[in-house]
């Protein structure tokens, strides 16, 4: 009995953290830029400019509601690329048991496989956008959000976008 | 012989004014096509093929709809418990007839109901205005407006020089104008014109205006639209509702979720007669769930849930939050977020006060004042 108060005064002081931390950054935006780490040779941070100045794509998608959406940015793979992310000729082996591990800003995580995006396996056009309808992402969906056009459900193209991760499940 | 030819001769001449003249009156009159003056963001609402828009039904059905005439004691109409100044929506938590009697479920509001995939609160059948339309007017349990067939109604409008010229001008087609069939047509056009798309948040996400709100309502949404708290997936899209449908697109999801309200012990966890989509289908699982209906103008629309059980935009949140309701006395006791039917998604989560207080400045930014004083959607009488 003696000690009720310390074991609840543990418990507030553990939990509470977890409640300040969902709070802040659950309401906050996202931030302004982009960071690529993992299991990679170069790990990167990107921002709005950055991702101007690479080779760009469109995709026309319905939103939810049904209306034609257009995103702008730039492909999935170029950015993994750019990072070392073995791609093209370097995945094969042990290196295709490995994923992207795509993290939103409210702690929302979906996987790409790596097969799924290069061009000799699945081949899909996953964009990570930083446009829509020729404006800036802002608010809940950006600055950065994924768009996965051959999706036929929209839960991975994920809004705030905020980390990619290479996570290798055989080495 | 002449005499013939002459006759023949006029008869052509008097055949030729005839065509002549109904050429000139087709192109005197021709269809009215009607503007819904959607902007961004906004696609075209789904119509039945056979009631296309035009701005002669919309008009009539605006006559209709504010015309206590429509009621068994010309006490009531449609405007009754769907009133403008409300988001089309009556304040009280249970609707109130034209005898008194009282609705088990409150008045849905009209605003954007042109996207509304299914119209009432538990009834997945109920798809087209048209047919929506006949249950005030006609229905006994409960008894809304009233009205009986045979009671006189047709004739009360017939006599009103006004219907007889506003019937003309949207049916022109029709010989039998003034029908029953055309009276809910007209109605439900009128209906589906109630476009709300202005609202400060619609200024601020379509128009990337950032003033038009503030950033209490920004925090807000980015809560709404977050992965833990998941309202945006009943909620979302532009009309801030899953059940929403338009021209070729079919709604994606369920329309209707049980979310913890009750949990009472017995057959049914909800109280009768407010059993949710079970009235319907029969099925167990589908106790207590009732539509998702859109946010917009959702400050203007108290008190909340299906039996307007709850008062206020707080304590909704309150409810999400727990994950639930618990009842603690009564013959509804019980803890609704135990309630085996309950959505996944309603799993309740940790909110500071500022995060409740944001949530609900996000809320009201969804209120479009301008549809509110509208002189399309005003009493024409």
């Amino acid at each position: 009995m003696r000690y009720t108060l310390p074991a609840r005064a543990i418990l507030t002081v553990a939990v509470l953290p977890i409640c300040l931390a969902f709070s802040q950054t659950a309401s906050s935006p996202a931030p302004q830029e982009l960071t690529v780490r993992g299991d990679i040779p170069a790990p990167l941070v990107l921002k709005a400019d950055d991702l101007a100045r690479m080779p760009r794509e469109t995709a026309i998608v319905p939103d939810q509601d049904g209306t034609k959406v257009t995103y702008e940015g730039v492909p999935l793979r170029e950015i993994l690329q750019r990072a070392g992310v073995p791609l093209g000729k370097d995945l094969r082996g042990k290196t295709l048991a490995s994923y992207i591990l795509a993290k939103a800003h409210d702690g929302y995580q979906v996987v790409f496989s790596l097969g799924e995006m290069d061009a000799a396996f699945g081949n899909e056009s996953i964009l990570v956008a930083d446009k829509r309808d020729g404006k800036p992402l802002f608010g809940y969906q950006g600055p950065f959000r994924l768009v996965c056009p051959n999706d036929k459900a929209g839960a991975r193209s994920v809004r705030m976008l905020e980390t990619l991760e290479l996570v290798r499940l055989q080495k | 012989m002449r005499r013939l030819r002459s006759f023949r001769t006029a008869a052509l001449l008097l055949f030729a004014c005839v065509l002549v003249r109904n050429a000139a009156l087709n192109a005197q009159a021709p269809v009215e096509v009607y503007d819904w003056h959607l902007p961004k963001g906004f696609p075209k609402p789904r119509l039945p093929a056979d009631n296309p828009m035009t701005p002669a039904k919309v008009e009539l059905g605006r006559h209709l709809f504010y015309d206590s005439r429509l009621s068994v004691n010309s006490k009531a109409s449609c405007a009754t418990c769907h009133k403008q100044e409300l988001a089309f929506t009556d304040g009280h938590p249970l609707g109130i007839g034209a005898t008194g009697e009282k609705h088990p479920r409150g008045a849905m509001g009209l605003v954007n109901v042109a996207y509304s995939a299914t119209l009432t609160w538990n009834n997945p059948g109920m798809k087209e205005l048209e047919q929506q339309a006949l249950v005030p007017m006609y229905g006994e349990h409960p008894v809304e407006l009233g009205l009986r067939e045979g009671d006189g109604l047709l004739g009360r409008l017939n006599s009103d020089p006004k219907y007889r010229e506003l019937f003309e001008r949207a049916f022109p087609e029709s010989a039998d104008r003034i029908t029953v069939a055309n009276v809910t047509k007209a109605i439900a056009c009128f209906e589906r014109s109630i476009i709300s798309a202005r609202s400060p948040w619609d200024r601020y996400h379509y128009e990337r205006d950032e003033s038009a709100i503030s950033d209490a309502a920004k925090r807000g949404e980015i809560l709404f639209f977050s992965q833990p708290l998941s309202c945006f997936r009943c909620h979302g899209g532009f009309n801030f509702s899953s059940a929403t449908v338009s021209d070729g697109h079919e709604p994606q999801g369920s329309d209707f979720h049980n979310t913890g309200l009750y949990n009472m012990p017995g057959e049914t966890s909800y109280p009768a007669p407010n059993v949710g989509i079970f009235e319907f289908t029969r099925n167990p699982k589908d106790v207590g769930k009732f539509k998702a209906p859109t946010l917009r103008n959702i400050a203007l629309t108290a008190p909340y849930m299906h039996d307007g059980s709850i008062a206020t935009l707080e304590d909704v949140i309150e409810h999400y939050a727990a994950g639930g309701r618990t009842v603690r006395s009564g013959a509804y006791a019980g803890v609704g977020r135990d309630n085996p039917n309950k959505d996944p998604l309603v799993g309740g989560s940790q909110l500071s006060d500022q995060d409740r207080s944001d949530l609900v400045e996000f809320l009201k930014s969804l209120t479009d004042r301008a549809v509110l004083r509208d002189s399309r959607f005003a009493n024409p009488w």
